[in-house]
């Protein structure tokens, strides 16, 4: 029995420092960028390369911030990733739990819409989408971002949460529906709170999806205050010398709320996240 | 695929059947007039365009099966095909089997798990063209870590090698991103069906005198077959969707889009270049139908092959 | 997904046509940001584009351009151009963008299709061709009543870019080639003080850098081997890409004096002359150049501030690329002003248009490595002082092909150069295959 356990205790610390030698190489990319955020232009590119800057500068993040209208296109970063994320995240919850829980008809057929519309390259929907955002007014506005933004998540988090919701036990929605609730409540008294881990995976994934978008927002915006950080960052890099301490300074700077959220939300879908989803 | 439905079917009387479906295509039309209008709308004329020869102004001429009988016959897009699915296996045994690695050694109760949970998933958060330039920078052939690393500090290489610049090593340089970048992603979704494994399962085994490869073999894997089924087909979708990463590291490294010398081309950078250098856009429209239907049909594969081992 | 759902989407398909082109408007629909302002023109509407300025136009007119966002180009444009420009069109508002080149095409594809676009637009050279055969161009030469004098003022060769089909669809805006960059430090470490004029002295130049300074320090550094890059040295050593009436590449891209030029390159690289970089993967040019570990490059004339920036230490010398049998060749860049169509606002385009090839413009822009196109510029004494050699090489710089193939055509010496630079093809096999490949798109397959 104590062989046993001092077995299980080599086993543990050999599995940390596993993990630990595991996560240093996972690491080197981003000590790269960082080392490099805080190095002057000279130094970028050296051998062999130093991870400890010999003359740390701060100049590469206050001129990321400071060279263009950071602060408000940030701003605007914030406005159409929360507004896309909470539009792709409601309306995916309710998507996912009418497919998941009840019979319809036409749902097979719409649920396999769906599925197929995820697996065309997003590529080819850009011309006709630039194309209703005119019909519609909405081209060279933040609404315009946030609708497709919205959309292009929406298929995966329906694709998800379904599966969550598909393998909640029956018996709970039977006691709500004995004691006379509806769709809508039995939807957002007993399936909402229960599939709180996959909603809180969806959310991150939405939100870093619009949060890095910059093909439809360079390609509809032309009102330079409504710019979204991935233009700014990408208007760093040029064909001629790129500023690579300038770049990851600025993409640094970008990374702080996507990790905010990670570390707020990390909780949530760690205990539990994706069961349902994969049980589907 | 379709999970348990747990309505009741619908009752005689059409009055009530409509009272029971009612509050039902409530729940769906919000996400439906969203998803209709934004993407069902725009890809129905992206397919009806695949159709005809459409270069922008120009007048639209209905060419019928043209665009795609042109793809089949392209020996660029076949080459650029079997890219596509040689970066998709790669990208995705290496998800799968480093990210059930991770999740195995995070399963444990090891000091400071959560710091090395969000180490792992750091490469996730982090944007596509970010990571890509990023990793531009540790393969270059003349100032590289990766080649310090090799060249003067293990001694595996002799000389500096441009990771990027080399046929047969640009896509699999490529690819090692790829996998690097999503290995976070997966291990959460593995450590969420490690936790639904009941621990009797594991005693059980023990009793019988199992090992930890025998309790790997005989306990874990099968309880996670569910979970491994749905990864493999969600990862295979990214990877045959595989662009960002490969527009921008080849174009930085070569100056060409899918260079050096086509081989890092795969459907999406070949369909960029068509519809966007060129102004094919019928064309690049069908090669998207294309990829759509590959993708569609491994998928199908995939879920049918898990389905029978499941047996 | 068998389902009659499908069928019933097929269906509705077949009717869809209709719906297709009435959503795809083709580029004459009037771009929304720019409809609204546009004002009564007042009384001297009447000679609607005169050479003189007339105050009164007013509205907005919007221009996409690709104007470096972390150098001076956006800076002098906005704060040097915009406000002179505002002193005699105090009534016309400017709205101007600047797009990375790759996103810029994206947008402009995007906008083509969907008939939003801008009024006026800052486009690369060899993209001219295209959106005029698109007919999303103004003709400038029926539509400017002193287009005649305005093109008179520029160098022909960038005018000629302009040039589609018996029409002219827009003007030169700036104008740039690149020349040889001698680095002073590597060339005095290597003792040598006179620029080589010709390939024969480049040579002796290249083993001799090598002689002193070793491996580790480069004659010259390339960064790829699409035609951009190349095509100077082709071009020096008598060979080219087509023939003149751009029929066919038949004799000229394989021909002799091609085959010679990457048979040299291919020496040096083997020899260690030639920085590997040209394979791709490697460093930057322009931070080997500066970081000393090649003697030369060839750059445009937008480099010297960039460098005064990132290097400041650094010093060094032009000269035109070295003579070979060709004589000294090297590449036409630049960009051109082209007015679309559909702009509802056609008098304050045109205004905005001809004010950017005014001498004050094209000086402020001419500063900061914007070279000018107006000769009356040439030898100006508020240009920086390295012009003169650009403007030299310009005398015998050539265009690449006016192709809509162009693309494709790029790739394909790009690969085929790189291949025989690597030694997977012989040089002669490989621009042969290139040949095939460029004949076909020339005939239009």
């Amino acid at each position: 029995m104590i062989g046993l356990r001092r077995r299980r205790g080599l086993g543990r610390w050999l599995a940390f420092a596993a993990a630990v030698a595991f996560g240093l190489v996972m690491l080197i990319p981003f000590a790269l960028m960082v080392s490099t955020a805080f190095k002057p232009h000279a130094y970028v590119l050296e051998i062999p390369p130093r991870l400890i800057p010999e003359a740390p500068t701060l100049d590469n993040f206050v001129e990321a911030w400071t060279s263009q209208d950071f602060g408000r296109y940030f701003l605007n970063s914030v406005i159409v990733a929360v507004a896309s994320t909470t539009i792709a995240v409601t309306l995916g919850s309710m998507l996912a739990f009418a497919f998941a829980r009840y019979s319809f008809p036409g749902r097979r057929l719409l649920f396999g819409a769906l599925l197929f519309t995820m697996m065309v390259p997003g590529m080819v929907l850009l011309i006709p989408q630039f194309v209703l955002a005119r019909n519609l007014g909405l081209l060279n506005s933040l609404a315009g971002l946030i609708v497709v933004y919205a959309t292009m998540n929406l298929g995966l988090n329906t694709f998800l949460l379904r599966g969550f919701f598909g393998s909640m036990p029956q018996e709970v929605f039977e006691a709500a529906a004995v004691d006379g609730a509806g769709v809508w409540s039995s939807f957002w008294l007993i399936g909402v709170p229960l599939a709180r881990a996959g909603i809180a995976t969806i959310t991150l994934f939405s939100f870093l999806a619009a949060w890095d978008e910059f093909t439809w927002a360079i390609i509809s915006l032309s009102d330079k205050n409504l710019y979204t950080l991935p233009i700014a960052i990408r208007s760093f890099q040029r064909a001629q010398a790129t500023e690579w301490g300038l770049v990851f300074a600025a993409s640094l700077i970008a990374l702080a709320p996507v990790l905010v959220l990670f570390v707020a939300l990390q909780k949530q879908f760690v205990s539990g996240a994706f069961v349902g989803a994969t049980k589907g | 695929m379709i999970a348990a439905a747990g309505g009741r079917l619908a009752p005689a009387r059409p009055r009530r059947r409509l009272r029971r479906l009612l509050p039902i295509y409530g729940l769906l039309l919000p996400g439906l007039v969203l998803y209709g209008a934004w993407a069902a709308w725009p890809l129905l004329n992206s397919f009806i365009l695949s159709f005809t020869d459409w270069s922008l102004t120009k007048p639209l001429t209905p060419v019928g099966l043209a665009n795609y009988l042109r793809a089949l016959g392209d020996p660029l897009f076949w080459r650029a095909l079997s890219a596509t699915l040689g970066y998709t296996v790669v990208t995705v045994a290496g998800q799968l089997v480093l990210g059930l690695g991770a999740a195995l050694l995070l399963n444990r109760r090891i000091p400071g798990r959560s710091v090395l949970r969000l180490v792992y998933y750091l490469p996730v958060i982090t944007s596509w063209v970010i990571v890509s330039l990023v990793f531009t920078y540790l393969y270059n052939g003349q100032a590289g870590a990766l080649n310090w690393l090799l060249v003067d500090v293990l001694h595996v290489l002799d000389r500096p090698v441009a990771w990027l610049a080399e046929p047969s090593t640009a896509l699999w340089a490529i690819a090692v991103l790829g996998i690097w970048k999503g290995i976070g992603w997966t291990m959460v979704v593995f450590l969420a069906g490690l936790q639904a494994v009941s621990p009797e399962l594991y005693d059980a085994a023990e009793v019988d005198g199992a090992g930890a490869w025998a309790r790997f073999r005989h306990v874990t894997l099968p309880e996670l077959r569910p979970t491994t089924t749905f990864l493999l087909v969600v990862l295979t979708i990214g990877g045959l969707n595989a662009f960002i990463s490969i527009f921008v590291m080849s174009s930085a490294a070569t100056g060409t889009v899918g260079g050096p010398l086509n081989s890092t081309d795969v459907v999406l950078t070949y369909l960029w270049k068509q519809s966007f250098a060129q102004l094919d856009l019928g064309y690049g429209a069908a090669l998207s139908f294309l990829l759509a239907a590959v993708t569609g049909l491994v998928s199908l594969v995939e879920l049918r092959v898990a389905r029978e081992a499941a047996r | 997904m068998r389902s009659p759902g499908m069928r019933r989407i097929l269906a509705l398909a077949a009717t869809a046509p209709l719906l297709v082109t009435a959503c795809l408007g083709g580029g004459a629909t009037p771009s929304p940001t720019a409809a609204p302002t546009q004002a009564p023109a007042g009384p001297t509407a009447a000679p609607p584009s005169g050479p003189t300025p007339t105050p009164e136009i007013s509205g907005t007119v919007t221009f996409w351009n690709g104007y470096a966002a972390d150098g001076d180009e956006i800076k002098t444009f906005t704060e040097v151009v915009l406000p002179a420009f505002n002193k005699l069109y105090p009534n016309i508002k400017v709205e101007h963008q600047e797009i990375p080149y790759d996103d810029l095409r994206q947008k402009l594809v995007t906008g083509l299709a969907g008939g939003t676009l801008p009024d006026v637009l800052r486009a690369d050279i060899i993209w001219v061709p295209e959106f005029a055969d698109q007919g999303a161009l103004l003709a400038l030469d029926t539509e400017m009543q002193d287009f005649q004098q305005l093109a008179d003022a520029t160098f022909p060769g960038p005018l000629s870019t302009n040039q589609w089909k018996g029409h002219y669809y827009g003007l030169p805006l700036d104008t740039n080639t690149r020349v040889m960059f001698y680095n002073d430090k590597v060339l005095a470490d290597a003792g040598v003080t006179a620029l080589p004029t010709t390939v024969e002295a480049f040579e002796a130049l290249a083993a001799q850098v090598q002689a002193r300074l070793g491996k580790k320090v480069y004659a010259y550094a390339e960064g790829g081997t699409g035609a951009w890059s190349v095509l100077p040295w082709i071009w020096s050593f008598g060979g080219g890409v087509t023939n003149a009436d751009l029929t066919s590449a038949d004799g000229v891209l394989n021909g002799p004096g091609t085959v010679a030029a990457v048979t040299k390159l291919k020496e040096w690289l083997d020899k260690g002359y030639l920085s590997p970089s040209i394979l791709g993967g490697g460093v930057a040019t322009s931070e080997q150049f500066g970081g000393g570990t090649t003697a030369s490059i060839l750059e445009g004339p937008w480099m010297p501030t960039i460098f005064e920036k990132q290097f400041p230490d650094l010093t060094f010398r032009y000269a035109t690329v070295p003579a070979g049998p060709g004589g000294s060749a090297s590449v036409v860049g630049g960009e051109d002003i082209v007015v679309f169509k559909s702009t509802p606002n056609k008098d304050a385009a045109l205004a905005f248009t001809r004010f950017m090839l005014s001498e004050e413009a094209q000086r402020a822009m001419g500063k900061i490595g914007q070279m000018p196109v107006l000769k009356s510029l040439s030898g100006d004494s508020e240009l920086p002082d390295y012009y003169p050699v650009f403007q030299k090489q310009l005398e015998t710089a050539r265009a690449r092909t006016p192709s809509p193939a162009w693309p494709k055509i790029d790739e394909a010496i790009s690969n085929a150069v790189l291949k025989a630079l690597r030694g997977d093809t012989p040089v002669q096999d490989a621009l042969d295959e290139a040949t095939k490949i460029v004949d076909r798109l020339l005939a239009g397959g």
